[in-house]
């Protein structure tokens, strides 16, 4: 299995969470802003992104709703809830304080 | 012919056997996102043909998002599961302490059953709902059962009357609940599956519920019925936890048909022929949505 593929199945809902918290936004306006933030690093099949917002939508991590648009086009748009903020926040400072450790880790052995 | 767009949405509605509600709303996220990725990409140049056979492919396998979404809105919380299995926990409490000879406890639980039933349909269907929308329909049954009891030609009035109107409803709600998913109606019609195993394999008595033979038997087999409907509120609460779609069924079939071929099996072939009819129609009820499930995914 692809190490960096599985990587980010484990953090796909981190990095969604993430991207709600900034701004409330949609499935399309997701991918493209992972693609674009990571420099193209994160492809993957579009598609799974549904699930995962579900799965989110779920936990009551977010929370859904239609916009009709001046065009009237509809899209669904996501926003943050309370505890999917409080739990953005904890899984940041995880994800900070396991970084500092790997790097800290291979630095030691390098220098 | 059919647009790549509207190819792609029909698998996927095809392969999402949910509450037609979800399943609409993401179609039509799916439908936002395939137009959106289409419009920029014919920006770029390309025909709308091929546009949207790329946007298509960048979303992947419908089914298998599919998949993914069912497993996500499947899977109930352990609330959900556990408020599921009350109406069966209800029944064997019922048997435990004898109190179903006490006419009071015995309305009390109808009374409670039938308002939570109504309760659940009129708030959405809730998948909690379906165990208690069976018994909410085993009195409807029952009261058909003992109209053939009366008299000879008031019975047959009575019947020609009352179980046409009673097979409308029973069907009337089998389909509603079909029309959500085939395996709730089998989740629905899983409790009146074993009760009609209990209630044809007690006795040979031509009047069920009139015969002393029966009652007595009825509490010699008190336990193995307690026993049975606690096993259908584990079966039930599988049901509602299980994610995958296959263990669902297996979770769901498995249990009450050993049940009702156990305490068939206790009365020794002595089944009377309203009995038999009794269960063949149960039987029939409780397996035919799985087997339209089966043909609808073979």
């Amino acid at each position: 299995m692809n190490y960096g593929r599985e990587l980010l199945k484990g953090n796909t809902d981190s990095l969604l969470l993430y991207l709600i918290s900034r701004e409330p936004t949609y499935g399309y306006q997701i991918v493209k802003e992972l693609e674009k933030r990571s420099n193209g690093y994160f492809q993957f099949k579009e598609g799974t992104l549904y699930p995962a917002l579900h799965r989110l939508e779920r936990d009551n991590l977010i929370t859904g709703k239609w916009q009709i648009l001046p065009n009237g086009q509809q899209r669904r748009y996501y926003y943050i809830t309370t505890k999917g903020q409080q739990v953005l926040a904890r899984r940041l400072a995880t994800w900070q304080d396991f970084s500092t450790a790997v790097k800290s880790v291979i630095q030691a052995e390098t220098t | 012919m059919l647009s790549n767009i509207s190819h792609y949405l029909n698998r996927f509605k095809a392969s999402l056997q949910i509450d037609q509600t979800i399943r609409d709303g993401v179609a039509e996220e799916l439908y936002t996102h395939l137009e959106e990725k289409t419009q920029e990409l014919e920006k770029k140049g390309l025909s709308k043909e091929e546009a949207s056979k790329i946007a298509v492919q960048s979303l992947g396998s419908p089914e298998l998002i599919a998949q993914q979404i069912y497993e996500t809105h499947a899977q109930g919380s352990w609330k959900e599961a556990l408020f599921s299995a009350l109406p069966h926990l209800l029944v064997a409490l019922l048997f435990t302490s004898y109190y179903w000879q006490n006419i009071i406890y015995a309305s009390l639980i109808v009374v409670l059953t039938v308002g939570i039933a109504i309760y659940g349909w009129q708030r959405g269907k809730p998948v909690w709902l379906f165990p208690w929308l069976g018994y909410y329909l085993m009195p409807v049954v029952i009261t058909g059962i003992l109209l053939l009891s009366l008299p000879r030609s008031w019975g047959w009035i009575a019947a020609l009357i009352y179980i046409p109107l009673a097979l409308f409803v029973f069907i009337h709600i089998v389909r509603q609940t079909a029309r959500r998913d085939w395996l709730y109606a089998s989740l629905m019609l899983a409790p009146i599956l074993v009760t009609f195993s209990w209630f044809s394999s007690l006795g040979t008595g031509n009047e069920f519920l009139m015969d002393s033979m029966w009652w007595a038997s009825l509490q010699a087999n008190a336990l193995w019925i307690v026993i049975s409907f606690i096993a259908l509120a584990g079966a039930t609460i599988a049901f509602i936890r299980l994610k995958p779609r296959r263990y669902k069924i297996i979770s769901l079939l498995i249990p009450p048909l050993v049940i009702s071929f156990s305490a068939i099996a206790t009365s020794r072939g002595s089944i009377h022929p309203w009995g038999w009819l009794i269960l063949l129609f149960s039987l029939f009820a409780f397996a035919t949505p799985v087997w339209m499930q089966a043909r609808a995914q073979g």
